[in-house]
């Protein structure tokens, strides 16, 4: 495990450098006018950033307001009954529905359980394997499909949210079964 | 599905904000104009004249409880001043002083700047030159989940401005490079050496098309958790999708497949956050995080795969041959 962790470490150090030197290397060695190509290509990154402005304020205003309204403390209220059966501890729920919406919010959810029942606690480790197993799938969803300009987004949203669920599951069974003794 | 998630997320919020604050002034949990009474000692002994004073607030834990109907308790005793008017007294409590609920929200609503609970003072009698009863009346608190989405909408539409402009650099670098390997031929190669991989994934996308190879160096980046160029490589791989798209205003399968394999998210490498959150205990959980994103890797390909062949979402494939009322796909629903 150790050996493997060093392996993928030492490959995501080294890669960027490699990109960002060989490419224009590769390019000089094919005689590409590379300073001119890359200042043409870059032109592009602002258009891309402004485009995606009005599809992340859709949605980050929306989740914002989400998180304000106190809705979630009323979902979990509301979904605790089917928890138990499920074997779903009730406390890492907010983990579950927050982290497809927000990475900071879902972030500090992992930090609000460290407070409350301590680093070593199942609650954590669920919540940390949540957390580090998927992402922010509206925030992708929107600055993917934003830099394109694509408004119906079709089976996006389902196919990620489904993805998402499976998830969720797997890391709760999963970290209850290798950690709960 | 987006419209309705969407729309659900804004009027949820809406509703549950205004039934949340039609609950706080049923139960009166603010208990707007009831003063609270307290019990005030003066370190320097009571001084009618003086305009400032600094006094020590105690407030009964039992008469606490019982005024607010909740189990918190307040600290023992807090540092505070005492500021009389012509008009009256006010009480001020010291800056950013741990208060408990709701005295913490009375606070967070009335005095959002200075950030001191402040109240007017009613009742003072003076028991020795040093010690005082009164009682306290905090100004009334009504609305505050209305007022809180609001705030929340401002400020994240201000957030998403930021993460958006945050991005140009990146967006700037990676486009620039990927343009010179598109030039020197690299871009293609890739698309021939990888594609065997990817084609059983992205049926639509045809033999030794460049999409092939942004889609790669995204995941790549994915896989070794490079979050910075993963973005970048994404939106490239998105825009050579684009390029094979008939109806530039929806999403292709090609696109849905990229996109669920990009939310499944395939880290090899915990993201650097958790990592800062969790130190040294991360080392157990890598292993789990790794099955974890697998499986729900396979679980996005599946899905993509088979809610595109949906009769509903094959309707709205943009590559499909138009069925024959469809001249104007930008009135479809």
């Amino acid at each position: 495990m150790e050996a493997f962790r060093t392996l993928i470490e030492t490959l995501s150090l080294l890669i960027l450098p490699l990109l960002i030197v060989g490419f224009p290397l590769y390019g000089l060695l094919r005689r590409v006018p590379v300073y001119e190509v890359f200042v043409e290509g870059a032109r592009e990154g602002f258009d891309v950033a402004v485009r995606i402005i009005p599809y992340l304020v859709a949605i980050l205003f929306a989740i914002g307001m989400f998180r304000a309204s106190g809705a979630m403390d009323f979902l979990i209220e509301l979904l605790r009954p089917v928890l138990h059966p499920l074997r779903i501890p009730p406390e890492v729920l907010p983990m579950a529905i927050l982290r497809p919406l927000t990475g900071s919010g879902s972030a500090a959810v992992v930090l609000d359980l460290i407070r409350q029942y301590g680093e070593d606690s199942l609650f954590v480790k669920i919540a940390a394997v949540m957390f580090g197993s998927t992402e922010t799938t509206f925030y992708v969803l929107v600055v993917y499909f934003g830099a394109v300009n694509i408004t119906k987004t079709r089976h996006a949203v389902p196919a990620g949210l489904i993805a998402d669920v499976a998830a969720m599951l797997m890391a709760i069974y999963l970290v209850q079964w290798l950690f709960a003794g | 599905m987006l419209n309705y998630i969407w729309a659900g997320l804004i009027i949820f919020s809406l509703v549950f904000a205004i039934a949340s604050d039609v609950r706080d002034l049923v139960r009166d949990t603010y208990r707007n104009g009831d003063p609270l009474p307290v019990t005030l000692t003066f370190p320097e002994g009571y001084r009618p004249e003086a305009r400032h004073q600094p006094v020590v607030v105690r407030i009964d834990p039992a008469t606490f409880q019982a005024f607010y109907r909740v189990a918190t308790v307040p600290d023992s005793t807090y540092a505070g001043e005492l500021v009389q008017f012509r008009t009256g007294r006010e009480l001020r409590f010291a800056r950013d002083v741990d208060v408990p609920e709701p005295l913490a929200t009375i606070r967070r609503v009335t005095s959002p700047r200075e950030n001191d609970l402040r109240g007017t003072l009613h009742t003072l009698t003076l028991i020795s030159d040093s010690l005082a009863t009164a009682a306290v009346l905090f100004a009334p608190v009504r609305f505050v989940r209305l007022q809180a989405i609001t705030d929340a909408a401002f400020e994240f539409a201000r957030t998403a401005v930021t993460l958006a402009l945050g991005l140009i650099g990146l967006l700037a670098l990676w486009l620039g490079l990927l343009r010179i390997a598109e030039a020197a031929g690299l871009v293609q190669h890739l698309a021939r050496w990888t594609q065997p991989l990817l084609r059983p994934l992205f049926p639509d996308v045809p033999r030794d098309h460049p999409a092939f190879a942004l889609i790669t160096l995204n995941l790549t980046a994915n896989m070794l958790g490079l979050g910075n160029a993963a973005t970048p490589l994404g939106i490239k791989a998105m825009e050579e999708l684009q390029k094979l798209n008939p109806r530039p205003n929806t999403a292709t399968n090609a696109m849905v497949m990229l996109l669920a394999m990009n939310t499944a998210s395939v880290q090899l490498v915990p993201p650097v956050l958790l990592m800062a959150i969790m130190g040294a205990a991360i080392n157990e959980l890598i292993l789990p995080i790794i099955l974890v994103t697998l499986t729900s890797l396979v679980v996005a390909i599946l899905a993509a795969r088979l809610l595109g062949r949906l009769p509903a979402y094959r309707r709205t494939d943009p590559l499909q041959p138009d069925p024959p009322n469809s001249d104007h796909p930008e009135t479809d629903a």
